[in-house]
């Protein structure tokens, strides 16, 4: 097709379209330098860099990008690896299995997924409906899952149904039976790591026909996930929840997402018992549409320090064996991934990963007016189309292929061939201090 | 509609109107929600933005005439611009692009690397001072412009903890919650707070009726006061404007004895800040406070004004730092304190307040007489977030400085660290409406805040959050319970 058969509107997005993957490939490859105001504490302008480079090529970087961690000066930043000596490598003959169960009862449905990570909850109307698309053909591909968040189940996810988990939080918005039916897991989610305690907000912007439908509500009017469920009230509640899941669909595992305050350790027992296959927690650094800043600062600990907490205790209780611990919030890199692990998780969940490697910048701007202007986090008509799924599906899926190399080659560095054996192995980490970091 | 009474009173301030209803109003048995009244109030002076954009004008012109090529002069397409915000839809476009509407998405510069760059902007480094960064001096713009909560999307950016506040985070609850009822159950959380004496416990007769001390205590609905300005803003615009925003928010302003006296400023709201140089001026006071602050520790003076004052409550202001003097200075008689830090938050000891406001209230507590003390604080509280995390500490109540300085807009001239050495300039076209609206919108949006925190860890109640270190995290213990064991960790 040449211009003249095209609308105004398609030119102007081709245009854009052209000129944003254009930069993606070219930025990383710092001939022009750094943008001068990428990056903060947390993902430097290096991480960024290096994730849309990964997302491109496949490959951890070489030209010099600090891709393994932030500036932040505290958690995943200042912890590392205790490698062996070069000559007590894994060869690389050696296969590296990096699989995780999904579920570790000696009942119910087996799960497997080859990586360590499956994608987070981002709902339909906080991120577009192309994005949402991409995340579950990358899940396909990789054989792993991707999550609807809580803004119901578009249709054009069907094709990838095996690879989503359907969320049910407070809200309950686009849960239906049949969503349930679908899912091989079903997520809880009790409470989002960036605002603990607080709830969801989309506001009306947002909310467009379409969401509206989905979301069973008015369009332009904005909606709250209130918080917490009004049906839980202990921790007892919650095996109601399981059982009416378990009723609707008996083959679905359960995961309980939760937050971190200080008896995230109890929580997380306290969801075992009453039937979860999965406790994911969510720390107080993870990404999201739309928080008060108060919250993402302030409120609940950082995933660093709530997993080995859990995994601790649920050891001593004697279950750990039979919990799948995930983790998420604030897992930025394949070096995160595998500290997470180390640190007392069997995987992580990736959220704004996801997003970096699919332009986003950062900004912060998501629910500002139209929403992302990248149309990555938002629903508008125009915006959105900026984002073509096949591209963006192969996109998550070379990261996802760096991480695995990069997950391998720590597990053959640090003389493991398999992630499980990683899980909990703090004697494998080092802490750095603040000087050596810098 | 007339102006408010505030300003119609001329110097006086009127008691709100609220608090005058014939008693057996129909309202008075309703619930009354606190509430602020929110009102956008722009700035008033230049207020540099985060980034500026820098367009290469040459390599621009270049461009639109390629793209009008290529399009075939489809201006529409051609003529298309990356900014979704507007920066280069002026006039001329990118030629002069609108800074003041960037809000360093990047997208521009991701699309042209070889003609756009958008860079922090020199000019808002200068914001604040070494403590008061120039973020936070944002945030807090934001906040008086807007009346707010500060939302944004993506996850934090910030530096992982770090020292005094930044090391500490408070509790959540995954289900339990104040109240199930309104969109997030806050109606019906308190922030409302006692100052005052207390007694130990409540004597009664055989009748049953109470006997022997009595509370003395007032409360405020919101754990927020106005500490006493720097020297370098002290006029009588700048005192209107406290002791005008103390009476809308229902609560107090501690201003200087001298200053009252000389603006002829009065009313409810004012809390007379007194020192040994200025007793003598106590005998023009126009009017009898519920509260006067004696600014350090003085015996006749303290004698002298419960004489003259009996019916007013006193409190002393105190360095924070030795907890000795201040259990001391209860057994001579206070029972209210103002404790002081310096507005970096260091005591004279060079400790930071979080530490000497814990040492403060645990003091009074092994003492057993914690709860018949106020303990008010100032230094160091310069974010939201400082409220409830200054209150878990110990405090009761926070008395705002630098804060209210930021809301108005007033430039640091270099470092600021104290009442008496700093030098804070304030923007020309200062009023008092306006000055009093942005304290309003600041107030508002801190209180919203705080009800999020307490929301979040299922408390009902701002006093219930009072010393309950239970409810909070800090760094350094987590850190010891996460990695300790882990090589490096500790050395
Ligand atoms: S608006 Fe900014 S932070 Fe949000 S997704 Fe888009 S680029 Fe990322
Ligand atoms: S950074 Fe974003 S907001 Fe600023 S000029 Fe560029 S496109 Fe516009």
């Amino acid at each position: 097709m040449d211009n003249r058969s095209r609308t105004a509107e398609q030119l102007v997005i081709e245009k854009h379209t052209e000129r944003l993957r254009r930069g993606f490939h070219l930025w990383p490859g710092l001939k022009q330098g750094r943008p001068p105001a990428l990056g903060d504490y947390r993902w430097t302008a290096d991480l960024i860099l290096s994730t849309w480079l990964q997302a491109e090529t496949g490959m951890p970087p070489t030209n010099g990008l600090e891709h393994r961690v932030g500036n932040s000066g505290g958690g995943f930043d200042r912890l590392d690896f205790k490698f062996f000596p070069q000559d007590r490598w894994l060869p690389d003959t050696v296969t590296i299995d990096l699989s995780i169960p999904l579920n570790r009862r000696p009942y119910d449905r087996r799960i497997e997924i080859p990586v360590p990570f499956y994608g987070a909850g981002m709902s339909f109307g906080s991120i577009s409906e192309p994005v949402m698309r991409a995340r579950a053909q990358a899940a396909q591909v990789w054989k792993t899952f991707t999550c609807t968040g809580e803004g119901g189940y578009p249709e054009s996810l069907l094709a990838y149904k095996d690879h989503v988990i359907t969320q049910i939080a407070t809200g309950m918005f686009g849960v239906r039976e049949e969503t349930i039916q679908y899912a091989p897991i079903v997520e809880f989610k009790y409470a989002q790591g960036a605002k603990p305690g607080l709830g969801g907000h989309l506001l009306g912007d947002k909310v467009t026909a379409t969401v509206a439908t989905m979301r069973e509500s008015l369009p332009w009017v904005s909606l709250f996930s209130p918080f917490p469920f009004h049906s839980v009230y202990s921790v007892e509640d919650h095996k109601k929840h399981v059982d009416w899941v378990k009723t609707i669909n008996p083959e679905a595992l359960v995961s309980v997402k939760v937050s971190t305050p200080t008896d995230i350790d109890m929580v997380a027992v306290g969801s075992y018992y009453d039937g979860a296959h999965i406790v994911h927690i969510d720390g107080s650094y993870g990404g999201t549409g739309a928080a008060p800043e108060i919250a993402k600062k302030t409120i609940a600990m950082p995933i660093e320090f709530a997993l080995p907490k859990v995994h601790r205790c649920l050891l001593q209780e004697g279950i750990r064996g039979e919990v799948v611990l995930m983790a998420s919030g604030g897992i930025r890199t394949a070096d995160d991934i595998a500290k997470a692990i180390a640190l007392g998780a069997d995987g992580a969940v990736l959220g704004t990963t996801e997003l970096v490697a699919l332009g986003c910048t950062r900004c912060g701007n998501c629910e500002r007016g139209r929403g992302c202007p990248f149309g990555l986090c938002t629903t508008d008509p125009e915006l959105s189309q900026l984002v073509e799924t096949d591209w963006a599906a192969e996109r998550l899926g070379k990261l996802y292929q760096s991480f695995q190399l990069q997950l391998s080659d720590i597990l053959r560095r640090l003389g493991l061939s398999s992630i499980r054996d990683l899980v909990g192995r703090t004697d494998l980490l080092l802490y750095r201090s603040q000087e050596e970091t810098r | 509609m007339p102006p408010p009474a505030y300003f119609l009173s001329g110097h006086a301030i009127n008691p709100p109107v609220l608090k005058s209803r014939p008693a057996h109003h129909w309202d008075d048995y309703m619930y009354q929600r606190y509430h602020v009244e929110t009102s956008p109030a722009l700035e008033i002076a230049p207020f540099p933005n985060r980034t500026r954009v820098k367009v290469k004008k040459h390599g621009l012109a270049t461009h639109l005439l390629k793209e009008l090529i290529r399009y075939r002069g489809n201006r529409e397409v051609a003529l298309s611009r990356p900014c979704v915000y507007g920066v280069f839809s002026g006039p001329v476009g990118g030629f002069a692009p609108r800074n003041y509407c960037c809000v360093g998405c990047l997208r521009c510069t991701i699309e042209y690397p070889e003609m756009v760059q958008v860079y922090p902007e020199p000019e808002h480094r200068l914001l604040g001072d070494s403590y008061f960064t120039p973020e936070q001096v944002d945030t807090i713009c934001y906040e008086a412009r807007t009346g707010r909560i500060p939302v944004k999307g993506a996850g934090y950016r910030g530096p992982f903890g770090g020292e005094g506040w930044d090391g500490m985070w408070t509790d959540m609850s995954e289900i339990v919650r104040p109240t199930r009822d309104g969109i997030h159950g806050r109606e019906f959380i308190s922030t409302a707070v006692d100052i005052g004496q207390k007694p130990p416990f409540l004597s009664f007769n055989e009748q049953g009726a109470a006997t022997g001390e009595s509370a003395r205590t007032f409360s405020i609905p919101i754990p927020v006061l106005f500490d006493v300005p720097p020297a370098s803003v002290v006029s009588r615009k700048f005192l209107q404007i406290v002791a005008a925003a103390a009476q809308v928010a229902e609560t107090f302003a501690v201003l200087p004895l001298g200053a009252l006296n000389r603006f002829a400023l009065q009313g409810r709201q004012i809390i007379p800040l007194v020192s040994r140089e200025d007793a003598d001026a106590l005998t023009e006071l126009r009017f009898t406070p519920l509260m006067i602050e004696l600014d350090g520790w003085n015996e006749a003076l303290f004698r002298e004004i419960r004489r003259r004052f009996a019916e007013s409550t006193i409190c002393l202001r105190h360095d924070l730092g030795s907890s000795k003097e201040l259990l001391k200075h209860y057994h001579s008689g206070i029972r209210v304190f103002h404790l002081v830090a310096n507005y970096h938050g260091l005591g004279p000891d060079g400790r930071f307040v979080l530490d000497l406001i814990r040492e403060a209230h645990g003091a009074f507590v092994e003492a057993g007489r914690r709860d018949e003390v106020t303990l008010l604080g100032s230094g160091g509280i310069i974010a939201a977030e400082h409220v409830p995390k200054a209150i878990i500490c110990g405090l009761d109540a926070i008395a705002l400085d630098t804060p209210l300085l930021a809301a108005l807009q007033a430039r640091f001239l270099g470092e600021c660290l104290d009442r008496q050495g700093s030098r804070f300039r304030l923007p020309r076209r200062l009023t008092v409406n306006w000055g009093v609206q942005r304290v309003e919108n600041l107030l508002a949006s801190w209180r919203d805040q705080l009800l999020e925190v307490l929301g979040a860890a299922g408390l009902r109640d701002v006093r219930r959050f009072r010393g309950e270190i239970g409810r909070a995290m800090f760094q350094k213990d987590l850190e010891r319970e996460a990695f300790s064991g882990i090589e490096g960790y500790g050395q």
